[in-house]
C-alpha cells in the first residue's frame, strides 16, 4: 500500500504546499518515505538537478568527481551547489547547470558515479525531492511548502519489495528524459523479466524498486517514438501486476490503471484546477466543499490532463 | 427520537466513533456533518439507531454494522458496509470498490453506481444498486443477492459461489464459471419483494440471474482444462 497524488494549478502557485497537504492526508498509506515532483516555472536554458550522495563524509570528493564529468560534457554550475547535510548518513543536493553538449551522454557519464552520488531529477522545471520519513518531516527538511509551480506529483511509500532508502523512494525520474517523473502505487510482477530486457538495451537501474521499472520502461517507449498517451495505453498490456501510476511532464499529467482495478484514484477537476489522490479524503484537503469527485475505479484506464497557463502572472 | 449533531472535521476518528456509539446506546437520532470523506466513520454500530451523514464518507463507513440504519447523502469510499451482519445502509451517490464486502446480513442500497467487486465474498444480505455495478462484481460471493438495475461491468459474477447476481440492463462481460439462468416467476417475485420497500419495484424489468457454474467448486489442480477455464 502506497499513496500517490497529483496537483495541477490554473496558474503558477503554491503547488508545493498543496502536495504536502495531499500527502500528509495519506501519510498512513506509507510512512517509510515521501517524495515530491514539483514543476516550477520553466527556464529557457540550463537544468536544475536534484539528488543525493550516499555518504556525507564524502561530499568534497563526490563533488570533485561530479564537476569533472560535468565540465567534460561542456556544462558547468550556474551557481554554487546547495548541499543539505543533517544527521542522516546521506546528503541531498540541488544544482543549477548550463546545458551539456549532449544531455543523454552526460547522464550516462554521471551515472558512472551513481554508487556514491546519484542524480534523481534533471529538468528545465522539474525538481524531485524525496527522503525518508512522512510528508511533514520531508517538507520541513526540504522547504517543499515554499516551492512555487504549476503542477506536480506526490508519493508516500510503504516499502514492500526493496529497501527503505531515500533513493529507492518515489517519484522516479524517467532518465535520461528531462522533466519526466512517475509515482506508482502497486506491485509490478514481471519486474525482473523487464529489468533484464531493458538492461540488455543499455539501461541502468539504480535501485531494486519495481517502480523504477515504470520510469525506465516509459523512457524506453518514448525513445522509440511513442507519446506519453501511447506509452500509458501500451503499459496496460505490456506490464504485469496491479498498479495505478501517474506520470508528469512539463505539459501534462497522465495516469494508467491496471486491468485488475485494484488501486484507487480519485480526482476533483474544476476547469483545470485539479487534485488527484489515492484517497478522496486527501483531495478534500484541497477542495473543502462538496465538489464532484471522479472515481477512476474501473480496470484498464488511462487519462491525461493538460497543464494550463505556465507563465507567472504580471 | 431526538436528533443530535456530531461534527467530524479534523477530529480524531476514534473520538468521533466513541461519541457516536454512546449516542446510539441512548437511542438518539444522529446527524453527522462536515464529514470531509473521512475514513472509518460509524464502525460496529449497535441495532436500533439511526444515522445520517451529510456529504461524502471515506473507507469502511458502516463496517461491521449490527443493525443500525445509516444514510449517506453523497458518495461512500471503499468497502462501505464491510462485514455487516444486519441493518440498512443507503448511499445517495456512488459507492466505491468492494461495497458490502464479506457482509453476512442486512441491506445496502446504492442510488448511483458502484465500483469494482461490489459484494465481494459476501455471505448473506442484499445489495441493491440502482446504477451499474463495477468490474468483477459478485466475485466469490458465497450467499446473498446483488441486484443491479442499471447493468454490470466486465467480468461480472467472476468465480461466484452460492450467491446470486441479478442484473437488469447491459452486461459488459461475464466472469469465469458463471451461468446465466432464466429466473422463475417465484424468484422474480422474491426480488420484487426486496425492491418494493425501496420504491424500486418494476414488473417490466428484463432480469438476468447469474449463478455459479460450479466448475471451480471442485477445482482439480492437475486437470489442465480447469486451468484453461481461469
Amino acid at each position: 500500500m502506497c499513496g500517490i497524488a497529483g496537483r495541477i494549478l490554473g496558474a503558477p502557485g503554491t503547488v508545493g504546499k498543496d502536495l504536502v497537504d495531499l500527502m500528509d492526508a495519506q501519510a498512513h498509506r506509507g510512512a517509510d518515505s515521501t517524495g515530491f515532483a514539483i514543476y516550477g516555472i520553466p527556464r529557457e536554458t540550463g537544468y536544475v538537478l536534484r539528488g543525493m550522495g550516499f555518504s556525507r563524509d564524502k561530499v568534497d570528493s563526490d563533488l570533485s568527481h561530479f564537476t569533472n564529468i560535468l565540465r567534460d560534457n561542456g556544462s558547468d554550475f550556474l551557481k554554487d551547489p546547495e548541499i543539505l547535510i543533517d544527521s542522516n548518513k546521506h546528503y541531498c543536493f540541488r544544482m543549477e547547470i548550463s546545458d551539456p553538449k549532449d544531455l543523454s551522454a552526460w547522464i550516462t557519464d554521471a551515472d558512472s558515479l551513481a554508487n556514491s552520488i546519484e542524480i534523481q531529477s534533471c529538468g528545465r522545471s522539474l525538481e524531485i525531492i524525496k527522503d525518508t520519513g512522512g510528508a511533514s518531516a520531508v517538507a520541513d527538511k526540504h522547504n517543499v511548502r515554499d516551492m512555487i509551480g504549476t503542477h506536480g506529483l506526490g508519493h508516500a511509500r510503504l516499502a514492500t519489495e526493496s529497501s527503505v532508502l531515500p533513493n529507492a523512494s518515489h517519484p522516479f525520474w524517467a532518465r535520461p528524459f528531462s522533466d519526466v517523473a512517475i509515482v506508482h502505487n502497486g506491485q509490478i510482477t514481471d519486474y525482473f523479466t523487464w529489468k533484464e530486457k531493458l538492461k540488455r538495451k543499455g539501461y541502468r537501474f539504480l535501485t531494486e524498486n519495481d517502480s523504477e521499472l515504470i520510469a525506465i520502461w516509459v523512457s524506453d517507449q518514448m525513445k522509440s517514438g511513442l507519446s506519453m498517451e501511447q506509452a500509458l495505453k501500451k503499459s496496460l498490456t505490456s506490464i504485469d501486476g496491479c498498479f495505478t501510476y501517474m506520470i508528469a511532464s512539463t505539459n501534462e499529467i497522465g495516469f494508467a490503471k491496471d486491468r485488475f482495478a485494484l488501486k484507487p484514484l480519485v480526482v476533483i477537476d474544476e476547469s483545470g484546477n485539479l487534485a488527484a489522490a489515492t484517497e478522496e479524503q486527501a483531495v478534500r484537503r484541497i477542495f473543502k466543499g462538496e465538489n464532484d469527485v471522479i472515481n477512476y475505479d474501473g480496470p484498464s484506464l488511462t487519462g491525461i490532463w493538460g497543464i494550463g497557463n505556465r507563465s507567472l502572472a504580471a | 427520537m431526538s436528533e443530535v449533531i456530531v461534527e467530524v472535521g479534523d477530529r480524531h476518528i476514534r473520538e468521533i466513533n466513541e461519541e457516536i456509539q454512546d449516542l446510539c446506546r441512548k437511542n438518539k437520532k444522529i446527524r453527522i456533518i462536515n464529514t470531509l470523506s473521512r475514513h472509518n466513520l460509524g464502525i460496529g454500530l449497535p441495532p436500533n439507531c439511526e444515522l445520517s451523514f451529510e456529504g461524502s464518507v471515506g473507507y469502511f463507513c458502516g463496517g461491521l454494522n449490527t443493525g443500525a440504519k445509516l444514510s449517506i447523502e453523497r458518495n461512500a469510499g471503499w468497502a462501505c458496509g464491510e462485514g455487516m451482519s444486519d441493518g440498512m445502509i443507503t448511499v445517495g451517490g456512488y459507492a466505491g470498490m468492494s461495497v458490502g464486502a464479506a457482509m453476512i446480513g442486512g441491506t445496502i442500497h446504492v442510488k448511483g453506481n458502484s465500483g469494482p467487486r461490489c459484494g465481494v465474498a459476501m455471505k448473506g444480505g442484499n445489495i441493491i444498486v440502482e446504477g451499474k455495478i463495477g468490474y468483477q462484481s459478485g466475485f466469490m460471493a458465497h450467499s446473498g443477492k446483488i441486484i443491479a438495475l442499471g447493468g454490470a461491468g466486465d467480468s461480472c459474477a467472476d468465480a461466484l459461489w452460492a450467491g446470486e447476481v441479478w442484473v437488469a440492463g447491459p452486461i459488459d462481460g461475464l466472469g469465469v464459471d458463471v451461468n446465466v439462468v432464466e429466473p422463475t416467476a417465484e424468484e422474480v417475485s422474491e426480488v420484487d419483494d426486496i425492491l418494493k420497500p425501496l420504491g424500486l419495484q418494476d414488473s417490466s424489468r428484463d432480469w438476468r440471474k447469474m449463478v455459479s457454474g460450479q466448475r471451480l467448486w471442485y477445482f482439480e489442480s492437475r486437470d489442465a482444462n480447469a486451468w484453461l477455464m481461469i
